[in-house]
């Protein structure tokens, strides 16, 4: 694959990723209430500029944007506000590993682009989980529906250490 | 990790080719001069360097203020992860420079500060400056490698919220 056609790809990939967020946190916003339907809401807006921004940066390389389908399959039920916010958390992990495809072009713009993107999802990933991981966007967990263990890595250490960490604020 | 085993074998042999090809060429002499890291092995030592001294700062921070483990030991463990897979993109030539030996406080950086909130503060800047460092490695690194960089960056710029967080609860 020429440069050009695997940024194009990743690029795609990417916007992929924004769109299926956008539809996402319009559910997951439905489930939510007080400051988490605020923060879910500054994300759906924010994954809306993403998505244009995206479409722009395709168009500039004369390739036709992906639309957007008019409805996606969840990774699990989404009927309470703890599911929501696990939906949430799914949504950030997918957006971190589709921006980590433009950091593995070789164009150094979009590398940049790619990793600062990848950094804002996983830090809303995080505070949507309430605990970290050890590679965001690498070693993404398996979507879970909250009732089941939570654990911040999908690959446990050795040791069996345990991972995660404190719960930081909400994102926003 | 397929494409990670790969890519190790790939330099292994390539690690292993190079001193071959070098006496073919040159003679005997050329063995005396062991072949220039490649670009993987620069940068991921960098990376490595950058992990290990967060780890010592961890480790001093910890050492003054055992009370802190329940914040810190999750993430520093994220951290011994972050060096075991950038330590498996390493492969140092036959007499190649060791690894630099981490320290409990840096050149320039300041000591472990007294309260906890300002060690959890201090633990935070470390943080941020190491999610720096390992974005200016980005251009020169392999692809694979790059997106290692930037996943372990996003994982310590997360580090770094939960401890702004955390020295705002104190």
């Amino acid at each position: 694959m020429t440069a050009a056609r695997a940024a194009v790809a990743a690029l795609q990939g990417a916007l992929a990723a924004e769109n299926s967020a956008v539809y996402g946190y319009g559910v997951a916003g439905a489930h939510l209430a007080g400051a988490r339907r605020a923060a879910a809401v500054r994300n759906w807006v924010a994954h809306q500029n993403a998505r244009d921004a995206l479409t722009g940066l395709l168009a500039a390389r004369g390739a036709q944007p992906q639309e957007a389908a008019a409805a996606y399959e969840l990774p699990f039920a989404v009927h309470n506000a703890a599911a929501a916010v696990a939906l949430a958390a799914v949504l950030e992990d997918r957006l971190c590993a589709a921006y980590l495809g433009l950091v593995g072009l070789p164009d150094p713009g979009l590398r940049a682009f790619g990793a600062r993107a990848a950094r804002t999802a996983a830090l809303r990933a995080a505070a949507w989980r309430g605990s970290t991981l050890a590679f965001p966007g690498l070693d993404v967990p398996a979507p879970r529906p909250p009732g089941q263990a939570r654990q911040g890595s999908g690959s446990p250490g050795p040791s069996g250490r345990p991972h995660g960490s404190p719960t930081p604020p909400h994102p926003g | 990790m397929a494409r990670d085993a790969t890519r190790r074998a790939v330099l292994a042999a390539a690690a292993a080719a190079v001193p071959l090809a070098a006496t073919g060429c040159k003679g005997i002499a050329a063995l005396g001069s062991p072949p220039k890291p490649a670009p993987d092995v620069a940068v991921a030592s960098a990376a490595l360097a950058v992990e290990r001294q967060l780890i010592a700062y961890y480790g001093a921070v910890l050492g003054a203020m055992p009370a802190l483990a329940p914040t810190l030991r999750p993430l520093l463990a994220q951290h011994h992860d972050h060096l075991s897979r950038l330590r498996a993109r390493l492969i140092v030539p036959p007499g190649g420079q060791p690894l630099p030996t981490p320290r409990a406080t840096a050149p320039g950086r300041a000591p472990v500060p007294g309260s906890p909130a300002a060690a959890l503060g201090y633990l935070r800047d470390a943080e941020d400056a190491a999610a720096t460092a390992l974005l200016a490695h980005l251009a020169a690194a392999p692809p694979s490698l790059a997106q290692l960089l930037a996943s372990i960056s996003a994982s310590e710029a997360t580090h770094a919220l939960v401890l702004g967080t955390a020295a705002r609860h104190r």
